[in-house]
């Protein structure tokens, strides 16, 4: 007994002399350090890939933008028992801290910002074999900077920008919109400059030359700066990058099936290959829950649906064989649907109420009775077709209406719309006529397709009590809408509290 | 024990005393009275005698005429000798410390023969302080000792749950759900990052969870301040709760048996019938102008009763225990299973344990194992909310409904509440802990005075997790989900080897008692899961709940492991039992921190005067004084074993390309400050413990000041950070705690009537210092933790009552004359407009009150009278302000729930409420981040009642048993609160939003019977 003890003893003793520092020294068997990262061209492949995860997160495109664009706008609205969320979408923002309402979409918006400022802090120093793919990656995250910081300007607009990686203790200072502004322009011009015209195999989806000018103009086209608008959109339209796009069957556009086709100009490639939690966590969801979100009651959580007014406005004009306008098929389900065009609703026929409608656009029903959270169909966040009609707009506004006519004549075509000039003759070459019709169109070829938001803000609809009330005709959420105020959303209130240098948003 | 140790020299003055309960301060006049009188006594009979215990003679006892003033003490031998005054038959009062006191008659048979028995409770106790024990009168430091056997007599599924009330300084909550755990806090929040304090069972620092079985205690020590707790430096910042298992005595085998059986009942709303809830929808919807449901009203389903069942709880324990005088052994089994009070929620334990130890010549060999398996059905979604949430117009079942179940409804009952009884048959999880717990120790006593020891200490537990989610809806407009089927089995094991020396030597007066240890720790944790879509369904029912079957699988697994190594030593010096000085120092490295950080140094010194041992202090009627004071400091690296450094984030996956190919995506997600170092926690208590009135009244009184810095914790970084899997650790704060503990214990053992009362005690008071990142205040919900203010105080929006007209909704101006809720109707809530800018704002929130108890009070009472015993604990939170989140629900009408019964919304026919008018489909009224929502969270409840019968001796010896009780019992049976919640001693795991209701689980009613037998 006593030769066992002492064995032990020393076995003890010797264990813990012998190993005392290296006991301590226990490294993370689950994954890599940051230091051990950002060391190879793989690791700065798929740093950049980790930016675009940030698309299947629920503050971003995989649920709530949806509701801040879509449903904020008088397309949308929302009927959702959840009171809170439903009163984030008609301007009645109480608490700013709530989170599916406000802090998900921007704290989630600060961390693809981040992954971007990962790849562009740590890649340039990374050796690459061949330079071009090296610039080409770069230009991706900042590419998807712009992307984000765009957004953050359509809801926030005085978002504190951050271009350096953040340490616990730094506190940004306020950006103005203006500066905000400058940061997407500045990041979508370098993007532009040096992503490839084209992506081939398995590339197929990230942004191209032609997705950074799209959304360059789109910037310019914010600020009514129609002159760089229309010199950003050239490429697509006109320029080296004509050959690329082209319109294709429209309900081609919001089906799973001929994503990235022609006319994709940039989509988020979503997937229901990881039916799990979304996050960042193992085998994280890769699916929309877009349509489980907008499914009509019963269906799908039915937390939004759109305005039915839109309903009249496309059966306001036939298409030139004497028919409804096929978009109105892929874009609502409204009460009629099944009489015009024979499509049932998710195998249903209509058994809600005469007045409603709820958005068909990316949504199964065409394939399945159901919705979940793993929507597979890519969101087609700029198309060629929105692309043509801002061109339109840009060329409006720089006076040159009668080039314009082509643009929005080529979107109408196919769809088998008569020529604007045949449909609408009394427009001619008026500018406010032209543009009153192009907001009509750019409705009834984008409805759903969370650009509504954008377009109010563009077009000044908002600026004035007499616009308020006018789009208030539309949607009465908007009698909630109050001037200066209601145009941009609150910071949430614990950033402004925890970080000193912020103020919150005017009249907050 | 050496009995020696216990001798006084000054026993004599103290026996002056006669016991009469009812009138101490005239007895203590009438004690001045006796001394003077005393030596007028005339020595008439001498009575000659001997006093022993089972030890043998004892010396210094007490020996005392009762009602006289007519003394001796024993001598060397345990002899005696007392003259009695002529005439006088009289009573001997034989009384000494650590010892019940006797009466003997004086008759004629002499010499007397008198035996004293030690008492149960007193100075001479042994207490545990690790790595070694101290008598009780030796203590330098703040230690609760609670009883086995008030511990015992709880029904509790864990140990923490069983300790409210009977130590001061400690705060419990929870329990109640089967097979959950309660969670124990000892003096305060010292940091952000948990209060569980460290549990060291037999040596082996673990947990004691939900798989150790309270039978099993011996004793249980809380040792509460640094100089008590700094023999376990690290991880001890928390308190230490040190439980001994039970061992074997010398003598013949002994076999205890106890069975219990209780029923537990949940506490209940009063919520609205289908009448009263159409009736007030109908009124909400008007009042919207919206369009009223089409209710149905022919159902009236009442959601509890569906929900809620009566809990059983089955508690069988057996022991075998014996030994001869070189070898002790202790076996015992036990089933605890507990049908839970909510439906498809259980609880099963089987436990066993074999504790031996035997010893030969210098050495000595022992183990302590046990074996436990548990295994919990836990519960689905929250049917403390889904009862609240479901309206009573839908019917349980509805065939119309994928899986049967009735829910919400878009036209009839608009409500996304989920149905408690679809969610328990659809979405089913059980877990199963087998864990083996162990340790082997072996001691040398070289010299009388030199003794080692080494002790190997394992602890392993396999988990299984299953979850099963059936086909089949619960709420409205539910995402359609396949048959999943989810799998996780983890592992954890810890091992300890430790090595000390301890030297104990009396030189003269000067006692020295010296403790050199080493420790190292090993703890690792890995766990695999998969999971499965579409799994196959069994057409005898349900499905095959195998990961083979189903497809679209999916994997995955991680470990961690931690390794500390410590060092330390104690020195405890004691001349005359008079003079106390106790130094501790401990060193842990821990491999949770950076190389410049892990080794963290924790001394503490504390000192003890036994002022009533000096020869100066002759107040008689004090038996024992001791002043106490110490100092010391306290670490805590309670974190991740890998929070230092920052990795890379390896999951997030991407598809690309035509055939959506999934791409490997990398990043940071989180944050992490490389210098994370221990968090320290300075400690200062002075405290006296007093024994007075004939040792039948003990005081003990605490107060302490500890300060927390480097405090570990999560610090809610900027958004614009891009941060995010939580909040890195940072040693960012400083916290502050002070509080007073009281504990006075008085007994009488004199009677056939035995009682005895205790009454404790505790206030507490934390207030942060100082916050990380050279912050001033964070916000957290509906809390704001500001320097210089307790954690976590309430920050809402103030209610000034309901607007009772259009007159005074505009005349609510502000000094401007604005029109503060100019879209206010009658009936609406009127806020203050703190600010004063004639608007309600997120800046008119103002800090509303505290969350925190003022004081905590707990007493118990113990009383026996023959054959019965009697015993019952009552505890006493006085002082929160808590948030009612249930109510938050159930008086909304913003949004459809059930109501409150008997709830009167403010309608011009009826304006004297304090309930604004009902309105569906906003929340003017029902805003969560208002007062509107606290209440006074005071409550007091009896914890225990219970009342036993020990069967009679005779009829024991005759059957053959040892002893036999049957226990009749209740728990939680009356509570008294103002709050209209479900339970006030509510737990939620918010750090910064203690005092929130989230819809806890409440604490269960319970009623058990009992039997005890041992032969």
């Amino acid at each position: 007994m006593k030769n066992i003890l002492l064995i032990l003893l020393i076995a003890a003793a010797g264990i813990v002399s012998s190993c005392k520092k290296s006991l301590l020294d226990q490294d993370n068997p689950n994954t890599l350090t940051l230091e051990q990262f950002w060391k190879t061209e793989a690791d700065a492949q798929k740093g950049v890939n980790a930016i675009y995860h940030m698309f299947y997160q629920p503050g971003g495109w995989s649920r709530w933008m949806y509701f801040r664009l879509d449903l904020t706008s008088d397309e949308g609205f929302s009927k959702s028992p959840w009171i809170e969320l439903a009163d984030w979408t008609r301007f009645q923002y109480v608490n700013y801290n709530f989170f599916e309402g406000n802090q998900n979409t921007y704290r989630d918006t600060y961390k693809a910002i981040f992954r971007c400022n990962q790849v562009l802090t740590y890649v340039p120093d990374i050796p690459f074999a061949d330079q071009n793919k090296k610039a080409q990656i770069l230009a991706e995250a900042k590419f998807m900077r712009g992307l984000y910081y765009y957004y953050a300007a359509l809801l926030w607009e005085n978002f504190p920008i951050v271009t350096t990686l953040q340490s616990p203790t730094d506190m940004p200072e306020q950006s103005s919109l203006a500066q905000v502004w400058a940061q997407v322009e500045k990041d979508l011009s370098e993007a532009a400059a040096a992503l490839p015209p084209q992506w081939t195999g398995n590339d197929i989806g990230r942004p191209t030359k032609g997705a950074a000018f799209a959304l360059l103009g789109k910037t310019y086209m914010q600020q009514r700066k129609w002159s760089d608008a229309k010199t950003a959109f050239d490429y697509l339209v006109t320029g080296a990058g004509m050959s690329f796009y082209d319109l294709v069957a429209y309900q081609d556009n919001f089906r799973a099936e001929n994503e990235n086709n022609k006319e994709s100009v940039f989509e988020i490639q979503f997937s229901d290959a990881n039916k799990t939690t979304e996050g960042d966590g193992p085998s994280s969801s890769m699916g929309s829950n877009r349509a489980q979100f907008f499914a009509p009651r019963s269906i799908g959580w039915s937390d939004g649906q759109a305005r039915n007014w839109m309903v009249a406005e496309f059966k306001k004009e036939k298409t030139v064989d004497d028919k409804i306008d096929p978009r109105l098929r892929y874009t609502l389900f409204y009460p009629g649907l099944e009489a015009d065009f024979g499509d049932k609703i998710y195998g249903r026929s209509w058994q809600w109420d005469a007045d409603e409608a709820w958005f068909r656009k990316y949504s199964r029903d065409y394939m399945r009775n159901n919705e979940d959270y793993f929507n597979q169909i890519n969101n087609r966040m700029i198309r060629f077709a929105d692309v043509l009609l801002m061109y339109a707009e840009a060329l409006n506004e720089l006076g040159q209406t009668a080039d314009a006519y082509q643009y929005v004549n080529r979107v109408r075509q196919r769809v088998n719309m008569a020529p604007l000039a045949t449909a609408y003759p009394a427009i001619g070459n008026n500018k406010d006529l032209f543009r009153e019709r192009l907001k009509m169109e750019r409705v009834l070829e984008l409805c759903g397709e969370s650009v509504r938001w954008a377009d109010l803000k563009r077009w000044g609809e908002l600026d004035t009590e007499a616009g308020i009330t006018k789009v208030a005709l539309r949607d009465p959420d908007f009698n909630n809408f109050v001037l200066d105020k209601s145009i941009r959303l609150p910071l949430p209130q614990i950033e402004v509290e925890n970080n000193t240098k912020l103020t919150q948003n005017p009249h907050y | 024990m050496n009995k020696k140790l216990l001798q006084r020299r000054d026993t004599g003055f103290r026996l002056k005393l006669i016991g009469n309960i009812k009138d101490r301060m005239l007895s203590f006049l009438l004690m001045l009275f006796l001394f003077t009188c005393a030596g007028s006594a005339k020595a008439q009979e001498k009575i000659t005698g001997t006093v022993k215990d089972a030890g043998g003679p004892m010396v210094g006892v007490g020996v005392q005429l009762k009602g006289t003033g007519v003394s001796t003490l024993t001598d060397g031998d345990g002899r005696f000798s007392i003259t009695l005054p002529a005439g006088q038959k009289g009573v001997l009062v034989f009384s000494f410390i650590g010892y019940t006191t006797k009466e003997v008659p004086v008759s004629g048979t002499q010499p007397l023969q008198v035996t004293l028995v030690e008492s149960s409770s007193d100075l001479s106790e042994v207490v545990v302080v690790g790595y070694g024990t101290q008598r009780k009168q030796d203590l330098t430091g703040a230690i609760s000792v609670v009883k086995a056997t008030d511990v015992k007599k709880r029904q509790a599924t864990t140990v923490a749950e069983s300790l409210q009330g009977l130590a001061t300084g400690i705060r419990v909550r929870g329990g109640g759900q089967a097979g959950s755990e309660a969670q124990i806090q000892i003096r305060g929040l010292k940091n952000f990052s948990g209060t569980n304090p460290l549990y060291v069972i037999d040596g082996l620092v673990t947990t004691a969870n939900r798989d150790f079985n309270p039978a099993d205690i011996e004793s249980i020590q809380i040792l509460k301040d640094a100089s008590a707790a700094a023999i376990y430096g690290s991880r001890a910042a928390n308190g230490v709760i040190i439980i001994t298992t039970k061992r074997g005595a010398e003598g013949p085998t002994k076999i205890d048996v106890s069975a219990k059986t209780t029923l537990q009942t949940i506490p209940r709303y009063d919520l609205a019938k289908t009448e009263e809830f159409s009736r007030l929808n109908f009124m909400a919807y008007d009042n919207a102008g919206a369009t009223r449901q089409n209710l149905d009203l022919s159902v009236n389903t009442d959601w509890q009763d569906e929900a809620f069942r009566v809990g059983q709880v089955q508690d069988y324990s057996m022991s075998f225990s014996g030994g001869s005088k070189d070898a002790t052994y202790f076996i015992s089994a036990g089933y605890f299973g507990n049908k839970g009070a909510v439906i498809s929620t259980d609880f099963d334990r089987i436990n066993f344990r074999v504790n031996t130890k035997s010893t030969k010549g210098i050495f000595t060999i022992g183990e302590n194992l046990a074996i436990s398996n548990a295994k919990t059905d836990e519960m689905s979604g929250n049917p403390i909310i889904d009862v609240v949430r479901m309206l009573p117009t839908i019917p349980v079942y509805n065939s119309a409904n994928p899986g049967g179940y009735g829910y919400g409804d878009e036209g009839r009952a608009r409500t996304f509440g989920s149905n408690p009884v679809a969610i328990a048959d659809l979405d089913d999880r059980t877990n199963e802990n087998l864990r083996i717990r162990g340790n082997l120790f072996s001691e040398l006593q070289f010299l009388p005075s030199l003794k080692y020891r080494i002790s190997l200490g394992y602890e392993t537990s396999r988990d299984h997790f299953t979850y099963l989610r059936k086909e089949g809806n619960w709420t409205l407009n539910q995402a359609y989900d396949p048959a999943i089927f989810n799998e996780n089995r983890g592992e954890s094991s810890t091992a300890l080897i430790e090595n000390t020396l301890s030297f104990t030597e009396t030189f003269g007066k000067h006692n020295i008692n010296v403790l050199a240890g080493q420790s190292y720790q090993r703890d690792n944790y890995a766990q695999i899961w998969g999971r499965k879509r579409n799994i196959l369904a069994n057409p005898a029912g349900g499905y095959y709940e195998v990961l083979d079957q189903g497809n679209e699988p999916q994997t995955g697994g991680f470990k961690n492991r931690t390794d500390l190594i410590s060092y330390f030593g104690r020195f405890e010096y004691n001349y005359a039992d008079k003079y106390l000085v106790n130094g501790v120092i401990r060193t842990d490295g821990v491999s949770r921190f950076g190389k410049d950080h892990k080794f963290g140094v924790f001394p503490s010194i504390s000192g003890a005067w036994r002022i009533s041992q000096e020869e100066f202090f002759k107040t008689s009627w004090i038996n024992d004084l001791k002043l106490r004071a110490n100092y010391g400091t306290l670490g805590s690296s309670n974190i991740g074993p890998y929070d230092y450094i920052a990795f890379i984030n390896t999951f997030p996956t991407i598809v690309m390309g035509p055939g959506q190919a999934v791409q490997p995506g990398s990043t940071q997600v989180q944050l992490a400050n490389p210098d994370l170092r221990w968090e320290e926690v300075t400690q200062q208590n002075y405290g006296f413990d007093a024994t007075v009135l004939d040792n039948k009244l003990t005081i003990s009184a605490e107060y302490f000041i500890s300060k927390t810095k480097d405090v570990l914790l999560r610090y809610p970084l900027l958004t614009s950070t891009g941060n995010d899997g939580g909040n890195p650790y940072v040693n960012g704060a400083t916290l502050g705690n002070r509080g007073f503990e009281f504990t006075a214990t008085y007994q009488e053992n004199s009677n056939p009537f035995k009682y005895s009362v205790t009454g404790n005690l505790t206030t507490l008071r934390n207030k942060v210092i100082d916050l990380g990142y050279g912050k001033n205040r964070t916000f957290v919900g509906n809390t704001v933790t500001e320097v210089g203010r307790p954690i976590g105080m309430w920050y809402v929006l103030q209610t000034d009552g309901l607007f009772q007209n259009a007159a005074e909704v505009a005349n609510y101006k502000n000094a401007a004359g604005k029109v503060i809720q100019p879209t206010a109707q009658p009936g609406d809530i009127r806020f203050k407009d703190n600010n004063g800018d004639g608007a309600i704002t997120n800046a008119d929130k103002v800090i509303a009150g505290n969350p925190w108890a003022d004081y905590e009070l707990g007493l118990n009472f113990n009383a026996s009278y023959k054959d019965f015993t009697f015993s019952m604990d009552w505890f006493a939170s006085f002082g929160s302000l808590v948030f009612n989140g249930p109510r938050s629900v159930t008086d909304m009408f913003s949004d459809n729930t059930n109501y409150r019964a008997g709830i009167q919304p403010w309608t011009p026919e009826n304006p004297n409420t304090d309930v604004p008018r009902a309105f569906y489909g906003s929340t003017i009224n029902s805003r969560g981040d208002t007062d509107r929502w606290l209440e006074n969270g005071s409550f007091a409840r009896m914890k225990y009642i219970g009342i036993s019968y020990n069967l009679p001796d005779d009829l024991m010896k005759k059957i053959g048993f040892r002893n036999a009780q049957v226990t009749l019992s209740g728990q939680n049976l009356i509570t008294i609160t103002k709050y209209s919640g479900l339970d006030p001693e509510f737990s939620n795991n918010s750090i910064f939003e203690k005092g929130y209701d989230f819809g806890a689980f409440p604490n269960l009613r319970m009623v058990s019977v009992g039997l005890q037998f041992g032969f």
